[in-house]
């Protein structure tokens, strides 16, 4: 089966249209005004100069739409309202006959705002004075206690730690600190918003959209059949295009403006003003070890950055603790972490939430804990990683699961590679396992096949890139017996498609793969039912291949698929819809805030072990990967194209986490480095040497095939292989995320001191 | 605004005269438009397709370089990849290769930003500056050119025209061989800006003795600095670890830039990080520099075998 991608043509040509390219008679320019403060009080928006300005036909404030966003902790306005929490919060939107018109109408916008004192210290952020002083009234879960500046907790804890800990024969406790860092899709996002009547139809560069439609929906205070979200092609997410975000100020602007209106954002502007980075965390941990290097108790803290409004980072507590735990054999845990109110932008989902910084630390810990008792690194993790039967963090008792087989196969493959080319005295290796949850949720597909053979999937997935949408054409082709290239998918609009949670958890194989394919068999089936009458044999008999349905054993005895195709267009149309089927998940024994989203989800965990060879230039702290071996286990592997893009491009971006991508912010809480000169991701040219080995098992509870989910697995693990590649050959590790050059030659320094060079 | 290309220098001159300013490849004045950094000039004239502007020639045993000639070309040059090699190091170094085939050296130059790339290897191979106006034409020593960040002694209707490369060997004794190299400190292998940089000339006798070093850098001042008392003649330029020249001539031009370095504090590095990284590419410039001049084959930028993260060994 080939995997040519049924959007790559479009993509790479230019053909493809995204949503900044869409244009319509009339269509109007928006602007936002933005707070550039990070606290302060709304003393007044004068707007009047602005709407006095040639050309601008509409400007919007909390006054025009008074409205919160709809996330599970309501905490914030789609207009500031009193109160502005950080820099990159909405005043006020115009809408303007040009972009350079309603760029100077939102400046001539007069804003009187007195500010506060931010709160940008994340290690005093929890008892410091409240954020959300009236939060109380917010509307929220069950459960939210409302403590401070404490938006969410969870605690996992399990068996006796202080025995634990008192029975261990070392104890090694390690302190690490992850700076806030950013998704920094290439295409910054884009809304095009316009009305017929009392319908809305919005163009949006979403990951989400029938979140986008709800979230529409709500605010506007319309019923969802009167909101279509269409997404033309997407230029990236990775996590930061989740959610509802500024689709109702652009589309109560062209309400307003009684005219389309469209919004492109700067690079600035994506910076700055989503509410999804990937939050900063504060991590204390501390484990015990037996003599013979098996782990006897866990006690861990976290601390995470939730920014000024929580977005949908309510769970993150949830998924840092489980990391925090981590894949190995606990008797006794005890992980308490807390998403903390600050005065910075919000944190959200960005590839893999809380996982690529949990994991970071609580790798480099295990490395300093197999050192403490002298054993290797790797034959460490071999002693005290999960398996089969080994119950976990939250009492799931694993199902098969490779944990060990990816260590070892990522550890034979970059150690063969030594041999041939053995480490220099500035090369190392270092090695890291991580593990990912599987989101089973609701999905369907509708299905039609037209009368010259040919097949439409109407399906709710998202692409974002990762090509899993694309896969879903080659599955139903498979089922039919015809060519990928004979079906098209129709995608990423809700007036047309069944609800999804789109282009989030690495689940669009997982769940709409079983959907597609359930759709397919209906066809199939009535297919079969068709070639039986045909051919004079059994339904049962009937088998669909190469565009024709033949006879078991005689594919002599055939008849095309279009011929079939075109009998049942004068009867009973080909038509279908095919559901994911409804999945058990693990039972929980944690404490949470709110439900166990981030936990009862690893009912088919992922697995994965990246080794990194890492050479540093000792008199500079400037290191290079130079190659990083994975092993992961996401199941059966259906795209193998696919597959091997998505474990190269998880590491390209884990090089950056690890070393170079990091916000700085002021003392006043605003970002310092909102541009890509200054925010420093990996190029090309910085790439590792990637070489993948997929370890496929059978899992229970997987997707269609046996498959797992594969976007977000292959960025937990790289920054923690960098970083112990780095302890190696400094001697100490770097306890700060990036891991800079600055801050690896400091590290050298300290470390040179200490042992007295 | 108008934009008007132009198809002569004279008309170039005119223009600027009427208040117009220059523009060849755009990689700054547009880029410093978008960001919002400073608006485009009312009045510009493109000076890209002056072909009296692209280009080189030989002149007394040295070379002149046109002011609009980019950076691409320069890098693909036979002649300033084996003569003045720290420029072509420079060259290869700059931004991205879109940036590399439209921005030019004399823009480079007359935006005189302190971390510029061809700055400090112009510096050490004693580059002097054309500027021309309608009242006439005359050379600047390129060390005397910048005068704060943005800023230069050219006055609003001069034009930089070329750029003149003096013979390196010129004023030494038959047998000296000669070598030069540009080596910055960078996060990333592309799209960079020089945390700092260092450039190195140096000439040496046919006993391998020093018979002078230039050594200037880049990021750690207001401007590109060049090193002062930087007098090694005499020094073995190849280190001996087991002989007596202690310390080597590394050291001391490590040494001298660590002392004469005024670096700030920003996003990209603090001053003390700066002040000792300046000094170990100062030390790495030399030692490249030397290396050429003794005709061993370098990569093209030297980034690649004396930088940060240099090549050694190919990985599996």
């Amino acid at each position: 089966m080939t995997f040519l991608r049924a959007d790559g043509p479009d993509k790479v040509s230019g053909s493809g249209r995204y949503t900044a390219d869409l244009s319509f008679t009339g269509m109007a320019h928006a602007k936002f005004r933005y707070a550039e403060v990070s606290r302060g009080v709304i003393r007044s928006i004068d707007t009047s100069a602005a709407r006095a300005m040639p050309g601008v036909y509409a400007v919007i404030t909390a006054e025009d739409l008074d409205a919160r966003f709809p996330t599970p902790i309501a905490d914030r306005n789609l207009f500031a309202h009193q109160m502005v929490r950080f820099e990159g919060e909405v005043l006020a939107a115009v809408a303007a006959v040009d972009p350079e018109t309603a760029e100077a109408a939102a400046a001539a916008i007069e804003v009187d705002i007195e500010p506060l004192t931010p709160v940008v210290d994340l290690a005093g952020a929890a008892t410091a004075e409240p954020i959300h002083a009236e939060w109380r009234s917010y509307d929220a879960p069950e459960g939210i206690i409302r403590d401070g500046n404490v938006a969410a907790f969870s605690a996992v804890t399990k068996g006796d730690v202080e025995a634990g800990i008192q029975a261990a024969h070392l104890v090694v406790t390690s302190r690490y600190v992850a700076d806030a860092s950013h998704a920094v899709p290439i295409e910054p996002r884009a809304v095009v918003a316009q009305w017929e009547g009392d319908k809305v139809t919005v163009w949006t560069s979403s990951q989400v959209p029938f979140d986008a439609r709800n979230g529409l929906a709500t605010v506007l205070g319309m019923p969802t059949n009167r909101v279509r979200v269409v997404v033309p092609h997407l230029g990236g997410g990775f996590g930061g295009k989740c959610g509802f975000h500024f689709e109702a100020h652009v589309a109560a602007l062209a309400r307003a403006a009684q005219r389309p209106v469209k919004l492109v954002f700067s690079r600035w502007e994506e910076f700055i003003a989503p509410d999804r980075r990937r939050e900063g965390m504060i991590i204390e941990i501390t484990t015990g070890v037996s003599t013979d290097g098996e782990i006897t108790a866990r006690r861990a803290t976290v601390t995470l950055d939730n920014g000024a409004y929580s977005a949908d980072a309510e769970f993150f507590a949830q998924l840092a603790a489980m990391h925090l735990a981590g894949p190995y054999k606990l008797p006794a845990v005890d992980v308490k972490a807390e998403l903390v109110y600050t005065n910075h932008q919000p944190s959200g989902s960005v590839r893999a939430p809380t996982a690529p910084q949990a994991c970071w630390a609580l790798e480099s810990h295990t490395d300093e804990l197999a050192a403490a008792v002298s054993i290797d690194p790797v034959e460490f993790r071999r002693r005290n990683l999960v398996g089969q039967g080994d119950e976990g963090p939250v009492g799931q008792i694993y199902e098969h699961i490779a944990p060990s087989e990816c260590l070892e196969r990522a550890v034979t493959a970059a150690e063969l590679a030594c041999v041939d080319n053995p480490l220099d005295s500035d090369e190392a290796l270092g090695v890291a396992v991580g593990w990912w949850p599987s989101f089973a949720v609701p999905a369907g597909a509708f299905m039609k096949m037209s009368d010259d053979g040919r097949v439409q999937v109407i399906t709710g997935a998202q692409e974002c890139g990762t090509g899993s949408v694309m896969t879903l054409r080659n599955m139903a082709a498979e089922v039919l017996g015809i060519a990928s290239d004979e079906v098209e998918l129709i995608y990423q609009d809700t007036a047309v498609a069944p609800v999804g949670p789109g282009a989030t958890g690495s689940q669009t194989l997982l769940n709409h793969g079983w959907a597609v394919e359930n759709a397919a068999r209906v066809i199939a089936d009535q297919l079969k039912e068709l070639a039986a009458i045909e051919l004079e044999a059994a339904a049962a008999d009937i088998v669909l291949a190469s565009g024709a349905a033949s006879v078991r054993g005689t594919p002599s005895v055939s008849v095309p698929i279009a011929q079939l195709a075109a009998t049942a267009a004068e009867g009973r149309l080909l038509l279908a819809s095919g559901s994911a089927p409804e999945r058990e998940y693990p039972t929980v024994n944690a404490s949470n805030c709110v439900g166990d989203a981030g936990m009862g989800s690893w009912l088919a965990p992922q697995f994965s072990c990246h080794v990194a060879r890492v050479q540093l230039d000792r008199d500079t702290g400037v290191c290079r990967v130079r190659a990083v071996y994975a092993a992961h286990d996401s199941g059966r592997i259906i795209n193998p194209i696919g597959a091997h893009g998505q474990v190269e491009g998880g590491i390209v971006m884990g090089v950056g986490q690890a070393l170079t991508e990091g916000t700085q912010y002021d003392q006043e809480g605003r970002q310092r480095n909102p541009d890509l000169l200054h925010y420093k991701l990996t190029t090309a040219a910085d790439a590792p040497r990637i070489h993948t080995e997929f370890v496929e098992i059978d899992t229970p509870n997987a997707g269609p095939r046996g498959s797992k989910g594969l976007a977000e697995a292959p960025n937990v693990a790289t920054a923690g292989a960098i970083s112990n590649a780095l302890a190696r050959l400094i001697g100490a590790s770097v306890r700060q995320l990036p891991m800079t050059a600055e801050r690896v030659w400091e590290q050298i320094q300290a470390h040179n001191q200490e042992v007295g060079q | 605004m108008t934009l008007t290309v132009a198809t002569s220098l004279a008309e170039t001159l005119r223009l600027l005269a009427d208040g117009a300013r220059p523009i060849a490849g755009g990689t700054d004045l547009v880029v410093a438009a978008r960001s919002g950094k400073a608006p485009l000039p009312q009045h510009l004239v493109a000076i890209d397709r002056l072909d009296e502007l692209i280009g080189w020639v030989e002149v007394d045993g040295g070379i002149r370089i046109g002011a609009a000639t980019s950076h691409q070309k320069l890098l693909v040059s036979d002649i300033v990849a084996d003569r003045y090699t720290g420029l072509a190091d420079a060259a290869a170094l700059i931004g991205s290769p879109a940036t590399r085939h439209l921005g030019t050296i004399g823009g480079n130059i007359m935006n005189a930003s302190p971390a510029m790339d061809t700055g400090a290897p112009l510096v050490t191979l004693n580059a002097e500056i054309e500027l021309e106006s309608v009242d006439g034409r005359r050379r600047v020593p390129v060390a005397d050119l910048w005068v704060a960040p943005g800023r230069t002694v050219a006055a609003a209707n001069e034009l930089c025209t070329g750029v003149v490369l003096p013979d390196p060997l010129a004023h030494w004794p038959e047998g000296a061989r000669h070598g030069s190299a540009y080596i910055r400190l960078e996060y990333r292998r592309a799209m960079e800006i020089a945390v700092v940089g260092a450039a190195a000339s140096v000439t040496v006798d046919p006993n391998d003795q020093v018979l002078g070093v230039s050594v200037a850098l880049s990021a750690v001042g207001p401007t590109i600095m060049a090193l002062t008392d930087c007098d090694l003649a005499g020094f073995p330029a190849t280190h001996d670890p087991s002989g007596t020249n202690n310390p080597s001539a590394a050291d001391e031009v490590r040494t001298l830039a660590q002392e004469q370095a005024t670096p700030i504090s920003d996003l990209r590095a603090s001053d003390r990080y700066r002040r000792h990284c300046v000094g170990v590419l100062a030390a790495r410039a030399f030692e490249a520099a030397v290396a050429r001049a003794h005709g061993d084959p370098l990569s093209i930028p030297a980034n690649r075998s004396h930088g940060v993260g240099a090549e050694t060994g190919a990985t599996q």
